[in-house]
């Protein structure tokens, strides 16, 4: 009995140290980014990017949020989670830290700089970067340094302003990670010994296991497909026989009502992808024809992997919107 | 107490050399299933299917049009310092790609030199597609500062001046303008970055600009035409696979021996590389972000994301005036998507003599097949986008086999 509360004691602190370490030390975050999940995002004004810091030489792949155990070659990279960053213009400026304040400089400490551009490290001035951002800086010597991003939307003439502090060339983190890391295998073990881990895993293989063997009878015993909410029943014929992959070609579509009846004057849009590779179709195929008795050519269809495709169709016609999933396995 | 430690370690070890032993045990490649023959054989020279029209081009197989691409493809005269042509950085000793991390001509180019061997299968020219045919691809280097560093208004006049190729030039396109009127047509002039050649051109008159720019891409088409013809020789793997698909298996195993088989199989299995790296070229010829790192000092390359916008704005594409399409189908160009997923994503390189053409990569990051196989296998994070790649959790026995592999992709000589 005693033992057991001690066991469950140790377990307590174990887990109290992980809440309490692992945010501060996987992301060591602070200014305008904060750890979200297990990534770093970035607040400016209303905007929102998930904000990472690549060592590429030095560290490889490996991801920081701000503190930078090393100096070098530097690549600060910005994915933007708010369109309009895409079309805003971005000034991105690294200055010396000579604030005083360390981790906790403001926006309000910047103001009181009287000349910026004397301590400034690094300046990419307003500009439009589309899609992402990007900027690579070197750091020469080890150091206190502060981020300042500001953002000018498109058609605005307000300014949004991000700060961030932080070091580089910084190893203060001593031997913090190693205990954190004997923690967590500490964790698994015990979750692994208790059976948790194992009875979650087979959970997913059971579903997944189900999930696809549906889906491939699905596949393989119908050769028309059934909307989403029961509107429409769609077929395809492919003008590529046999239907091949890296080939350019046009389907043909048939779309019939519940009754059986041909559909006219749809409007069909299509997406699509590789659910296992998570990514879409290589092309952006559109219907640019209606043809006769409920059918539609379908344009610029192409397929860049052999395996299991997945193919939607939205149609809107006689007041009925609705999709059709076509599993396509090449 | 101590004799239990010594068990313990005794235990230990067993597993130790119970796993190495596991990981480095003999394997025997298992037989090729019908399954398995169908992909070869969509993987071998053999299914290879006649060159692809380009209706953009009037004279793409044409035979003079090649003969005139060929010389125009060796000759330097066309740079602004005489001393770079398309063979400076498409070296046909090696696969016509440079042996160098980035293309050198007049300075040091963007990204590394991809070969052409083939090249005319593919819809998209360059690392991210930024133009959709060989003959608007041919010229882009001529204009760019790093390459040749010359300009349209020279190379249309010295092709239409030069007494060979006018003859021929005259025979293919009809009668060459004359640009002897300096005030009209400038020593050199261009739409590019230097702000000297872009006064020249932007003072010229539309029409006369017009006129430049349609000998300009009929340069291009015959070199083009000559770049089609350059095509892939047979590989021991080509042989190979005849010998599967003949059921002759003393032919195979003559040919291959046990690592290659079991790379092979590889390949087109566990190690997933036919995903991309399918048909007979051995690429589906898109784009994928495979997390490549950055190179020093540099941000990571944006890709297709921009090459897709290139491509489009591009006043020499399919669409553009300079087509020779009537119809202007351009399916490619038409249904060309966009979106995140396009993020750092390059073209999938063919793998058909991948031991002439390192480094690797699209800024030649990587130096050897053995740390591109280690790449993949690990599957890290990319900077920029995400890795469409997952890990593939090989062995280094299996590594070795796959690489035994991609060394048969080699035709036996040099060009």
């Amino acid at each position: 009995m005693k033992r057991l509360t001690t066991s469950a004691r140790v377990l307590q602190v174990l887990v109290a140290c992980l809440i309490a370490g692992f945010p501060a030390l996987i992301c060591n975050a602070h200014g305008s980014v904060t750890p979200d999940a297990d990534i770093c995002i970035i607040q400016i004004g209303y905007f929102k990017a998930h904000f990472k810091i690549f060592l590429p030489q030095k560290r490889q792949h490996e991801e920081f949020c701000e503190d930078l155990p090393d100096i070098g070659d530097s690549v600060f990279v910005m994915e933007y989670e708010h369109d309009g960053l895409g079309e805003a213009q971005i000034d991105f400026r690294i200055i010396e830290n000579l604030t005083g304040q360390g981790r906790f400089t403001n926006l309000q400490h910047i103001g009181q700089i009287e000349d910026l551009n004397a301590i400034t490290v690094y300046h990419h001035p307003f500009a439009v970067q589309p899609d992402v951002f990007t900027i690579a800086h070197n750091f020469d010597e080890p150091g206190e340094f502060v981020g300042i991003v500001t953002v000018r939307p498109a058609d605005s003439e307000v300014n949004y302003t991000a700060v961030f502090p932080f070091e580089a060339g910084y190893t203060g983190l001593g031997y913090w990670p190693w205990i954190i890391g004997v923690l967590i295998l500490l964790q698994l073990n015990y979750l692994w010994m208790s059976g948790r881990l194992d009875m979650l895993r087979n959970l997913f293989v059971v579903v997944l296991m189900c999930a696809t063997s549906t889906f491939v009878q699905a596949a393989d015993e119908v050769d028309a497909w059934k909307s989403r909410a029961g509107h429409f029943r769609v077929s395809y014929t492919s003008e590529l026989q046999p239907l091949v992959i890296n080939r350019i070609h046009n389907w043909m579509l048939h779309i019939v009502d519940e009754n059986g009846d041909p559909v006219t004057g749809a409007t069909i849009s299509v997406q699509g992808g590789m659910p296992a590779h998570d990514h879409g179709l290589p092309t952006a195929p559109r219907m640019t024809q209606e043809l006769e008795n409920g059918g539609y050519l379908l344009e610029g269809m192409r397929f860049h992997m052999r395996g299991q495709w997945q193919i939607e169709i939205s149609i809107d016609a006689g007041g009925n919107r609705d999709v059709v999933i076509i599993p396509l396995n090449l | 107490m101590r004799r239990r430690l010594l068990n313990l370690l005794v235990l230990l070890l067993i597993a130790v050399a119970a796993y190495f032993a596991w990981v480095y045990r003999p394997v025997s490649p298992e037989p090729w299933s019908d399954d398995d023959k169908a992909v070869l054989q969509s993987m071998w020279i053999g299914s290879l299917p006649p060159l692809p029209v380009d209706p953009s081009n009037a004279v793409a197989n044409d035979a003079e049009a090649a003969i005139m691409g060929n010389r125009l493809f060796f000759d330097t005269r066309m740079s602004a310092n005489g001393e770079v042509s398309c063979a400076t950085c498409h070296l046909p000793d090696l696969e016509f790609t440079d042996g160098l991390q980035k293309g050198r001509g007049i300075g040091v180019s963007k990204r590394n030199t991809r070969s052409i061997v083939g090249a005319a299968y593919s819809p998209w020219s360059y690392w991210d597609g930024r133009r959709d045919s060989l003959w608007s691809q041919a010229l882009s280097p001529l204009e760019d500062a790093n390459e040749h560093g010359s300009n349209r208004m020279h190379v249309a006049r010295f092709v239409t001046t030069e007494a060979t190729y006018r003859e021929i030039y005259e025979a293919l396109f009809g009668p060459a303008p004359d640009f002897s009127d300096e005030s009209r047509f400038p020593a050199a002039a261009a739409p590019v970055a230097d702000p000297d050649l872009a006064h020249a051109w932007a003072s010229m008159n539309d029409v006369d600009r017009k006129t430049v720019n349609r000998v300009y891409s009929n340069i291009g088409k015959a070199i083009a035409a000559f770049e089609r013809t350059v095509l892939p020789e047979r590989t021991r793997f080509d042989a190979y696979v005849d010998a599967v698909l003949d059921d002759d298996e003393q032919e195979q195993s003559a040919l291959f021996s046990k690592d290659e088989i079991l790379g092979l199989q590889l390949f087109i299995g566990e190690a997933r590389c036919t995903e991309c790296h399918n048909g007979p070229l051995l690429t589906n010829h898109e784009f994928h972000n495979t997390a490549i790192l950055a190179i020093p000092g540099d941000v990571p390359d944006r890709g297709r994301i921009d090459g897709v916008r290139e491509v489009l704005e591009n006043e020499f594409n399919c669409l553009g005036e300079y087509s020779d399409d009537p119809v202007r189908q351009c399916p490619e160009l038409t249904y060309v998507r966009t979106g995140p997923e396009l993020i750092g994503a390059t073209r999938t390189p063919s793998l058909r003599n991948l031991a002439r053409t390192s480094p690797y990569m699209h800024k030649g990051q990587i130096e050897t097949l053995t740390e591109v196989l280690e790449h993949y296998n690990r599957a890290p994070d990319a900077m920029i986008g995400h890795n469409e790649a997952t890990p593939l959790g090989l062995t280094r026995p299996q590594l070795n086999r796959l690489e035994a592999f991609l060394q048969t992709l080699a035709a036996p000589s040099a060009r």
